[in-house]
């Protein structure tokens, strides 16, 4: 099928007009045009689904999902529109979705995958062990809790626009960030107390 | 105020998410406060590590099969939308010719018993007749005799001409019977 070509390269998106007609060839069931939409935001929809998710496996499953909310959505986004915004709504909402369903959380001891960065084998442990200390940490807040963390410190959005993808009030995001940043900063220093 | 009432506060300085008032009173604690000056440290510290834990870069090879398993579902998606855009151009299309036959007359055009009535020349042709005629033959069994003739004037030595007419006036058919019901 020639619209289920891999293009090699995407085609750049300088500028609202390129992104336009991107949109409406994509509308129009161009695949090619609807994979360069994807390459575009790839990036946002499956490391804010990891960093709310914590499993490549199952940020993998829910940024499909996210894109296959929005091809079949495409007529109702605007190009005008922010679709950053738009894909950030719906990749918390996904996840949120993904959590519920998800079964017991297995330890990330067990699901803990060798890393190696560097020749340090001692700093690629720590670094490892860092890693960990903080998703254990993330798994401690509230889903809520959660995305207003990533959104803001990780994605380095600002309170209003994290407001507006969560649908709350700047106040509330703030207090939720608030809870989140102190919940992690006290796992994380009563993990290294224990284990100095 | 508390210090713990101070949390909140260092805890949204650490982010930088206070307007530069609202920095200003919390740099002012911090100056006079160690203990929350720990505090402030702590928080500062675990945000870091938190980004500096999230800022690797993932593996092509994720993106990669990400987009393909997009891809490929709707790849098993489209065929169906478009069987969905054949069935309703087939539907459509069944609708259209369903109403235009509704509005033709259905099967043969109903025939009328205009006239019956003896030929006034009973040796002349029926002269109305014009052009090809088809033959009729009325497979008719004779009913009027099983049912009883009943007795009546005279029968007439010319033979019955029936005159049928139809919705179309371009067709007249002509139904000459003796004087036993019989087709000539």
């Amino acid at each position: 099928m020639k619209a289920l070509a891999f293009p090699a390269m995407a085609p750049p998106l300088d500028g609202p007009d390129a992104l336009s007609g991107v949109l409406e060839a994509a509308r129009l069931g161009d695949l090619t045009a609807f994979e360069t939409l994807m390459r575009r935001h790839e990036r946002l929809v499956l490391v804010t689904a990891l960093r709310l998710l914590g499993k490549m496996e199952d940020a993998q499953d829910a940024s499909q999902e996210v894109f296959l909310r929005l091809y079949r959505n495409l007529g109702k986004v605007q190009a005008s529109q922010n679709i950053a915004g738009w894909l950030y709504r719906v990749t918390v909402n996904v996840c949120h979705d993904v959590h519920r369903r998800r079964p017991d959380e297995t330890p990330m001891d067990e699901t803990a995958e060798p890393v190696s960065r560097g020749a340090d084998p001692q700093q690629a442990v720590t670094r490892q062990e860092q890693e960990k200390v903080l998703e254990l940490s993330l798994r401690f807040l509230s889903h809520k809790e959660r995305a207003a963390l990533v959104l803001r410190d990780l994605e380095g959005l600002s309170t209003e626009e994290v407001a507006r993808i969560l649908g709350t009030s700047q106040a509330t995001v703030r207090s939720q960030i608030f809870k989140a940043r102190i919940k992690v900063k006290d796992f994380v220093e009563r993990y290294f107390r224990r284990r100095v | 105020m508390n210090c713990n009432d101070w949390e909140e506060r260092i805890a949204l300085y650490a982010g930088g998410d206070l307007d530069a008032a609202q920095n200003a009173e919390v740099e002012h604690h911090l100056a006079e406060c160690g203990g929350c000056r720990i505090f402030a440290g702590g928080m500062k510290e675990s945000l870091a590590l938190l980004r500096s834990a999230h800022d690797d870069p993932i593996a092509a090879g994720h993106y990669t099969a990400m987009r393909a398993g997009v891809l490929a579902q709707l790849a098993t998606e489209r065929p169906l939308w478009r069987r969905w855009i054949w069935l309703s151009a087939l539907a459509a299309g069944l609708v259209l010719a369903m109403a235009f036959l509704a509005t033709r007359p259905i099967g043969t055009p109903p025939v009328h018993l205009a006239d019956l009535r003896p030929p006034k020349t009973p040796a002349a042709p029926p002269s109305p007749v014009q052009g090809p005629v088809r033959a009729l033959r009325v497979r008719a069994r004779r009913t009027v005799a099983s049912v009883g003739r009943v007795p009546g004037p005279a029968p007439l030595e010319e033979p019955l001409l029936v005159k049928l007419v139809t919705d179309d006036p371009d067709i007249v058919i002509y139904w000459i019977a003796d004087k036993r019901g019989e087709d000539k």
